[in-house]
């Protein structure tokens, strides 16, 4: 299978080999759509934030999941990171099968995984003065670092790039994985996204009115209220498909096509998630029809539920009524730079278990059109639709299919 | 089939000028603009030495200061490389563009003006708008609302050569068809733990850097911003833009050896530049001039100096390689952005810009880094270098317009 892209250019697909996630509901992907399809949420009031709606990993301890140099040194989003990371390249058999280090990659999407670190380091200047800083903090607060961090754990030589675009970021970091892996950049790369708000951010987006109540929190209803932070992350690694067969690899989904929009216009941006819809879904070379399952990004934004929902419905057209649309958010919350790479995965499990989970807690959409999953679905999955919007406007869209054979 | 990729718009907002024909004229002459810093300060380090941009008027309103240091300059290098380009807002040409930022620091500032009144207020200091404006996606976003730019909205952080990587991104989006434009924009303003880290760990300049010279010992900071449109090249036709140059693919590596210091041998500098090669399928006899990343760190310049001696062997002393971080300072994410500015303006006067403040090659140091003066010379490729902390490597290669 080769995809067109948008001005006919033909881009062959990636194949995904391996994924992992670390969640407050599960950490593998098949603890979590085991709890996706038991309709658990992880969503409860935050600690001192006036029931404000987060969730948090119960006792993360890194060193379960990853024994690496240093580890003790990074924050948490980047011990997160590296952990999603280890268990995705494990979960290919990409270390097992010894590439070398020249030919694995990393993406890392990251918008705030430097904060906590950044702001400790600074706070100390005015604390204590620059003389009495610690040196060592300095390196680890810039947005490179959590990716720069990866890359040494693993000695991944071919690259690590950080993209920052906020709720877009983990699709946006698996279009430019499947870009560089397709265009021969590497072997494997792994692309992974890691999310944990650090009490400022959480504090700075309560007191703007982002938060939902824990008891409120709902995606695409008519009475959400607003956005649940999740701690999280998740990886999965890219390769092209030859070269995961050559090695014994199974390539467990294709990655097709990947678009990104934008529109500053709040009211704009359900054409604007459409269009990307449009331009991923012909990258791939797949039909609105021959879409099966919609994951959507749903969150419980006011203005980005809504556009998600008109957006599915304009895109698929016809097929609205009968493609069932999910949304993992609405169980986890947003974990944010590590939500696309959730949902894809979810999409994954969805592909091979047969099965596709409830929208939990949605009781009365706002817009009609779109076929919300209220029960959970039995369906048989070649093409999955992932959808996301970030809170400042950025579009983007990815679309997974089962592989042949 | 890749498609070709040309540079139709620049934009610079440096120490060394706001608009194209100044900065070229200063970097050429050789003129050092590193000196006391005026605007910004660091408690405890005061007086800072480094470079800061001079914003006219236009660029300095409280709406652009609005998105903070960053984006104002990031801002200003936009409008000026969409100007250049003739795009204006809303267009049929600029609506399906997108924009991809790099930076190494992005809003920083803005976690500082946040500690200042920690101290004194505490957790009341945190202000409902910190959310936003410590998100770093804005510098790109604030880019696109304000030129009409439907298309990706991308920022991209690999250090000090987050310049080239969102241009290497810009490219890759153009040549696989992802989109017809992409603006590639690296900014960074000065911060103080920038300043305040590199003291710590020794790496900043005690006087000014002297790239590659006996006195190098260590970074002089500095802010700005450069851009570059990137334009399939037949749609860049179609409108009738003129094509300042070419961008004929990139290469990428990570070091993967320290999470500061580069490899001493400078492998993942040659493993980019191979690759660049390779991509874009020049042979190392075509290679005119090399943009270095030259920082004036002993650490940085004598890995260089070996990275080029790899690539090119017994030619390395003949191909011209300069540091224009000799005359701007360190600009972190903009550094790259704006040398391949300078490489586009390179290939459009036929001439190389020098490295300042060499005037006795350090005793590892022994290539042509074109001391102090510009140099006229037939230029048709240019290697753009870029280096960032925790080994992120990305080389860019320029060459004439077709």
């Amino acid at each position: 299978m080769s995809a067109a892209r948008s001005d006919g250019a033909v881009v062959p697909p990636v194949a995904v080999t391996g994924a992992s996630v670390l969640t407050p509901l599960g950490d593998s992907p098949s603890t979590l759509f085991a709890a996706l399809l038991a309709r658990r949420t992880a969503v409860v009031p935050l600690a001192d934030l006036g029931g404000a709606a987060g969730a948090a990993i119960a006792d993360f301890e890194a060193t379960r999941y990853a024994n690496v140099r240093g580890l003790r040194l990074y924050n948490q989003p980047t011990r997160l990171a590296i952990c999603a990371a280890k268990l995705a390249l494990a979960d290919s058999g990409v270390e097992a099968a010894g590439l070398p280090k020249e030919q694995v990659g990393v993406i890392l999407a990251s918008t705030f995984g430097h904060l906590e670190t950044l702001i400790e380091y600074d706070r100390s200047l005015v604390t204590v003065g620059p003389q009495r800083t610690n040196p060592a903090l300095m390196p680890l607060a810039i947005p490179s670092a959590p990716g720069a961090a990866i890359a040494l754990a693993f000695g991944a030589k071919a690259f690590s790039v950080t993209l920052s675009d906020g709720g877009a970021s983990s699709l946006d970091a698996l279009g430019l994985g499947a870009a560089l892996v397709g265009g021969g950049r590497a072997k494997a790369c792994v692309v992974v996204g890691a999310f944990s708000a650090c009490r400022d951010l959480v504090l700075a987006a309560g007191r703007a009115g982002l938060l939902a109540q824990a008891s409120d929190y709902r995606v695409f209803d008519r009475r959400r209220s607003g956005l649940a932070f999740c701690e999280a992350a998740a990886a999965v690694v890219l390769e092209r498909p030859e070269d995961a067969r050559a090695r014994g690899g199974r390539p467990r989904a294709l990655l097709g096509g990947q678009a990104s929009t934008f529109a500053s216009d709040p009211g704009r941006l359900a054409p604007s998630l459409g269009r990307a819809c449009e331009k991923a879904l012909r990258a791939a070379g797949v039909t609105p029809a021959e879409v099966d399952l919609v994951c959507s990004g749903a969150s419980g934004s006011r203005p980005g539920d809504a556009a998600e929902a008109h957006a599915i419905a304009d895109v698929l057209g016809g097929a609205a009524a009968r493609v069932p649309v999910s949304a993992p958010k609405a169980n986890l919350g947003d974990s944010w730079d590590a939500s696309g790479l959730v949902q894809a995965v979810s999409a994954m499990s969805a592909m091979e278990s047969g099965k596709a989970p409830p929208i939990v807690g949605l009781e009365d959409a706002e817009v009609p059109g779109p076929n919300y999953l209220l029960e959970e679905a039995s369906l048989a999955v070649h093409h999955a639709l992932v959808t996301s919007i970030s809170h400042d406007g950025a579009c983007s869209a990815l679309v997974l299919s089962r592989p042949h054979g | 089939m890749r498609r070709r990729v040309v540079i139709t718009g620049c934009g610079v907002v440096t120490a060394a000028g706001t608009e194209l024909e100044p900065f070229w004229r200063n970097i050429m002459a050789g003129t050092c603009f590193i000196g006391p810093v005026r605007h910004f300060s660091c408690p405890g380090m005061d007086p800072l030495t480094g470079t800061e941009v001079e914003l006219p008027e236009a660029d300095a309103s409280t709406e652009n200061a609005r998105g903070g240091r960053c984006g104002q300059l990031t801002l200003a290098a936009a409008r000026r490389a969409l100007d250049h380009a003739g795009l204006r807002a809303g267009s049929p040409a600029s609506e399906g563009g997108g924009v991809v930022v790099g930076t190494t620091l992005g809003e920083e500032r803005q976690v500082g003006e946040l500690d200042d009144r920690w101290p004194a207020s505490g957790a009341d200091s945190i202000d409902p708008g910190f959310f936003s404006r410590s998100d770093n996606h804005r510098l790109a976003t604030l880019v696109a609302a304000r030129h009409g730019l439907g298309g990706p909205t991308v920022v991209s952080a690999t250090a000090c050569s987050s310049g080239n990587a969102a241009i290497a991104w810009a490219y890759e989006l153009v040549s696989s068809g992802g989109a017809d434009l992409m603006l590639a924009i690296g900014a960074d303003a000065l911060t103080r733990s920038i300043y305040t880290g590199f003291l710590r760990m020794g790496a900043l300049s005690k006087s000014i850097c002297h790239p590659f010279d006996r006195r190098l010992d260590g970074v002089t900071f500095g802010e700005g911003a450069g851009a570059l449109v990137l334009e399939e090249a037949e749609h860049a036709r179609r409108r009738g833009a003129t094509l300042h140059a070419e961008l004929a693919g990139y290469g990428l590596s990570n070091d993967a050896h320290h999470i500061t210091a580069p490899d001493p041998n400078g492998e993942g500098t040659v493993a980019a530049i191979r690759q660049a090669l390779a991509t874009s399928g020049t042979a190392l006899g075509e290679v005119d001039y090399v943009s270095a990343h030259g920082t004036g760190t002993p650490y940085n310049d004598v890995a260089e100096t070996k990275a080029m001696k790899a690539v090119f062997a017994e030619r390395a002393a003949k191909v011209p390689m300069s540091s224009i971080k000799s005359m701007l300072g360190h600009t972190n994410g903009a550094a790259s952005a704006i040398e391949a500015v300078a490489c586009t303006l390179a290939l459009r006067h036929q001439a190389v810009p020098p490295t300042a403040n060499l005037t006795e090659p350090h005793p590892d140091c022994d290539l042509d880094y074109v001391p102090l003066r510009g140099r006229p010379m037939p230029v048709g490729t240019c290697l753009n270098l870029s280096a960032g902390f925790g080994g992120f490597n990305v080389c860019t290669v320029l060459k004439r317009a077709p």
